[in-house]
């Protein structure tokens, strides 16, 4: 499945980019391994993730098209 | 309910007399809270801050707001509306980057209800800030919750 990723705040300088596709992604963990192999800097910073712009703590279970998002800690208001 | 949350750049008088000009339509209402975040021109060291860069997950944001709403509504039953406009972009040191403002039949709900808005916009909202200091030198801002 294709799956659009997002980056945002401090991670976006980390992996120079804000948006990228995946393609071929087997599943959740599949995605994170990649991400994690492409941007080995990134578990130097603390983040959640979203998917379609609801935080999950577990493998959501992901559908081709999904978005998903890096986010480092709010810090708005 | 849903509306433009973002504003690009400052949250200007401009913007907060029009909000506050539209509740004299709303008879009904007898109380009204407003909140107003401003940039403030924080010295870490040497450097003074001139200026915070906002950035956000803007789909994320609208939902969040749309949620924070619904709950402050269904949980305080004399308050009828709940108004939420952030900054992103650039906001000077002394500028509004964040409006509440929230509306009741009474004063009491609306004053507890606009200060746990505040309070869950700094726990919800997918916002990052960026503080740029005098000398031009950058940094990530993380909230302190407490």
């Amino acid at each position: 499945m294709e799956i659009r990723v997002l980056f945002f705040g401090v991670l976006a300088e980390v992996t120079q980019t804000m948006f990228r596709h995946y393609r071929d992604v087997i599943s959740y963990s599949d995605l994170i391994n990649r991400i994690r192999d492409e941007f080995p800097e990134m578990e130097h910073y603390n983040y959640r993730v979203a998917v379609n712009s609801e935080i999950v703590n577990e493998d959501p279970g992901l559908k081709n098209m999904d978005e998903v998002a890096f986010m480092p800690p709010f810090a708005g208001g | 309910m849903t509306e433009d949350v973002l504003v690009y750049g400052p949250v200007t008088r401009e913007i907060i007399s029009s909000r506050l000009d539209m509740l004299s339509e709303r008879k009904e209402l007898g109380g009204h809270s407003l909140f107003l975040g401003q940039v403030r021109a924080d010295v870490n060291g040497q450097r003074r801050v001139k200026a915070i860069e906002y950035s956000a997950y803007e789909e994320m944001v609208k939902k969040e707001v749309e949620a924070i709403q619904k709950e402050i509504l269904s949980g305080f039953n004399d308050v009828r509306s709940v108004v939420i406009l952030h900054s992103i972009g650039t906001v000077m040191a002394g500028e509004v980057s964040l409006l509440v403002l929230v509306s009741g039949g009474h004063r009491q709900q609306a004053i507890e209800a606009c200060s746990r808005v505040v309070d869950l916009i700094k726990e919800r909202l997918p916002v990052w800030k960026k503080e740029i200091f005098e000398d031009d030198s950058r940094e990530w801002v993380r909230n302190n919750l407490a």
